[in-house]
């Protein structure tokens, strides 16, 4: 049976190039569709890796149970102590807990085109640096707590306007002067960092946002989750930090996800009727060559997958070339998606899922046309012109 | 037109070819008007901005219910190259049940000077500012509470508490204006002075945002600049923006839309136009004997080839039609099932938008069919008519 399929899909493939224009015509639509569709989620597969990277597995995160965004948790001073002392998060070399008090909050920018945009500015506390040792200062210096100044992230400042060492930006309490720019390799480069307590005092806020800990190992975890979670004094949730970046980036680019599937399967819908029209044309001008073959004891069965397969093969070159003129166009570009810096991205995940959709699309665009070819009474195809 | 039977049945020779062509360009052309429909939804919107018109509100915080200081108002109406200056507040809140939310805007007695250009009449105006318990509300949310002029309105607003401690407001609606197209949601307008003198005596005095006209437009945006540096350092910054960078779309998020949609809709004709192409040029080479045949009893080059264009056109327009028509029909449905705030305007499937895509549909046929018409003008009718060609 092998043997059979093998056989009269060879036979197929090489009487290909006498219906090559038909057979482009499976190409370029899925080529069409592919490439439209994967650079259209090259934004959100773009985000998704740029708050992946952000998310340190040795770190865990601390919120208010239930919430799902930073700016809707509240961590009272009373029970940033409480945390601080649980299971599993590393020690400094004071023997302090790397337990840091983060707060967080929307800032107007101007982008770098003149029109309006927002940044996040962060709080760190006394251990930010420790709990997050990537962010390195790379001109001016680092704020002093308990001062009212800042530091801007590199992507922050290629993307946004004032944004160099001695520009202010207005928070609720006044001006802020920028005081140093940092690089941290993560998604947090495009916001801005400054001193919790103060920040405190400036937003009149009582409460923090969340608290980010280093972990003793990546193990840690399980000790420091059920530790926090059955202290009654306390209503927390605890995740790794990667897991909760990972949620916070599903959420920012749902919209916008749903947006290129959906002109895909559009797309993809009308490569179909394209691909069931070029098999039907290549089955009818196969007639006689596949009567032939049945005549001489070849089954129908392998017969139509060869008509399957052609289907396969085509919508799947189309698919790759689709995949590698959006690669080429837009992968690795520096993008910016409200408040986050990222590079868009065209990686192998989503070239798979192409060839997946084209795999797809060609099972049903040769379904019929292969039964038809299947079925064709022998001896009415043998007389066809 | 007596030889529409002869293109008939040039397309009907293959049914279900003609079928999967017709098909496969309606989709195209689904996508085709939805895209720019999208893009003229924006164009829409941008062009009824005005260049002299800003808003400015809290920049931190929200301002619903009230945030900034009234104040802030009269000095913003004392700085120069202001002409004129209305105060707004919020009321957001729910009809019953919290998921049927609402939003009702409160202005006071400027406001009708700042946003001239919306329809509604004077008498409208004085008598929102007459009757201060009166609302006027857009045809949109009339229909979706069931209400007309006259009626009676309750809402709670879990943000805005009244001086007596409760949270229910109650207004009567004066009248029914028109829709915007920039308000795809509608709009509910209210009187401030009633929401003032009606909250706790420590909230009054407050507004959310703060509307103006500059007095030239040309220095909007230097104007607006000159706002926020003015209370950069106040107990409320201000974050000002001016009506044309609002409403601009080149802004979702930092992402230029209209070229995104251009790209799409291209990226759909093409891979259409690959499809008719080819289904021409079969279609060309299984009757070139019988185009010879047209030619040798006289069709002239001009007639063969308007034969052949028609055959193309065939489908594609037929395609284009029931593609837009469709997307006509989505465009409807889909503020309805968007996620509210999702930033992008219902898509405006117009007369106009119909003939860019019949025009589209016709060269589109007509580049599928350059090819199979220059072969055939080219044959050499002998060898055709013999079937060697």
């Amino acid at each position: 049976m092998l043997r059979q399929i093998w056989i009269v899909s060879v036979l197929n493939f090489k009487s290909l190039r006498s219906r090559l224009w038909q057979s482009m015509v499976i190409v370029v639509g899925l080529a069409a569709t592919i490439g439209v569709m994967l650079s259209m989620l090259s934004v959100s597969a773009g985000m998704r890796e740029a708050y992946a990277k952000a998310g340190d597995p040795n770190r865990a995160i601390v919120v208010s149970k239930g919430v799902d965004q930073e700016g809707s948790s509240a961590i009272t001073r009373a029970m940033a102590p409480l945390i601080a002392v649980a299971p599993g998060i590393a020690k400094d070399k004071d023997g302090k807990p790397l337990a840091d008090r983060s707060l967080t909050m929307g800032v107007p920018v101007l982008r770098k085109d003149g029109t309006k945009g927002n940044t996040v500015m962060r709080g760190f506390g006394d251990k930010g640096p420790g709990v997050r040792p990537e962010v390195k200062i790379v001109a001016g210096r680092m704020f002093q707590p308990g001062k009212r100044e800042m530091i801007a992230g590199l992507g922050a400042q290629m993307m946004f306007q004032h944004m160099q060492v001695g520009d202010k930006v207005i928070l609720p309490d006044g001006q802020w002067p920028i005081v140093g720019i940092f690089t941290s390799g993560d998604q947090l480069e495009g916001q801005l960092i400054g001193d919790s307590e103060t920040l405190l005092t400036a937003l009149h806020r009582a409460n923090y946002n969340s608290m980010l800990v280093r972990l003793a190992s990546p193990d840690s975890l399980a000790a420091l989750k059920s530790a926090l979670t059955t202290n009654p004094a306390l209503s927390v949730d605890v995740m790794r930090h990667s897991e909760w970046y990972a949620r916070v980036a599903n959420q920012q680019t749902f919209a916008l996800a749903l947006l290129g599937y959906i002109v895909g399967v559009v797309m993809a819908i009308g490569a179909l009727f394209g691909c069931l029209n070029t098999m039907y044309a290549a089955v009818s001008t196969r007639g006689r060559e596949i009567a032939t073959l049945r005549a001489l004891g070849y089954g129908a069965f392998p017969v139509a997958v060869s008509v399957i397969l052609e289907a396969v093969l085509l919508s799947v070159t189309g698919a790759l070339l689709g995949a590698g003129i959006a690669w080429a166009f837009y992968d690795g570009k520096l993008d910016l998606f409200g408040n986050t810096i990222f590079h868009l991205s065209v990686s192998p995940k989503q070239i798979e899922l192409g060839v997946i959709w084209a795999i797809v699309v060609a099972l049903l665009g040769g379904l019929f046309p292969s039964i038809r070819a299947a079925r064709r009474p022998v001896v009415e195809a043998l007389r066809a012109t | 037109m007596r030889y529409l039977p002869l293109i008939w049945t040039a397309v009907m020779r293959k049914p279900m070819r003609t079928l999967l062509t017709l098909l496969s360009v309606a989709v195209a052309f689904i996508l085709f008007g939805l895209m720019f429909g999208l893009n003229a939804s924006f164009d829409i919107v941008v062009a009824r901005a005005r260049a002299d018109r800003i808003f400015t509100g809290a920049r931190f915080g929200n301002g619903n219910g009230g945030g900034i200081p009234i104040a802030v108002a009269h000095q913003i109406a004392a700085m120069p190259g202001v002409k004129v200056v209305t105060a707004v507040n919020f009321l957001p809140g729910y009809v019953q049940d919290s998921k049927y939310s609402v939003f009702l805007v409160m202005l006071d007695e400027n406001a009708r000077k700042v946003v001239e250009d919306w329809p509604i009449p004077a008498e409208v105006w004085n008598a929102l500012h007459k009757d201060r318990t009166g609302i006027v509300m857009s045809k949109i949310q009339a229909a979706r509470w069931h209400k007309k002029v006259g009626d009676t309105f309750t809402m709670i607003s879990r943000a805005v508490k009244r001086a007596d401690g409760s949270n229910t407001w109650t207004f009567k609606i004066l009248a029914i204006g028109d829709d915007l197209p920039e308000q795809s949601n509608g709009y509910v307008l209210g009187n401030y002075d009633y929401i003032d003198k009606a909250k706790p005596l420590a909230d009054q005095g407050k507004i959310s945002e703060v509307d103006l006209l500059a007095n030239d437009p040309a220095t909007a945006t230097e104007l607006a600049q000159r706002i926020d540096q003015a209370f950069a350092n106040s107990a409320t910054p201000l974050n000002t923006t001016t009506d044309k960078m609002a409403r601009s779309s080149k802004d979702f998020n930092g992402l230029d839309i209209k070229a995104i949609t251009r790209g799409i809709a291209l990226a759909g004709m093409f891979m259409v136009l690959f499809l008719t192409g080819n289904g021409i040029a079969e279609s060309v080479r299984e009757r070139f004997a019988e185009f010879a045949t047209l030619k040798t009893i006289g069709f002239s080059d001009r007639a063969v080839t308007a034969l052949v264009v028609l055959e193309a056109a065939l489908p594609c327009i037929l395609g284009a039609a029931l593609g837009v028509g469709i997307a006509a029909i989505m465009a409807h449905q889909l503020p309805g099932l968007m996620p509210p705030g999702f930033g992008l305007p219902p898509p405006t499937v117009s007369p106009v938008l119909m003939l860019w895509a019949a025009a589209s549909a016709f060269v589109v046929a007509l580049l599928s069919a350059a090819l199979p018409i220059l072969r055939l003008t080219r044959m050499d009718i002998a060898s055709a008519l013999s079937g060697r060609a």
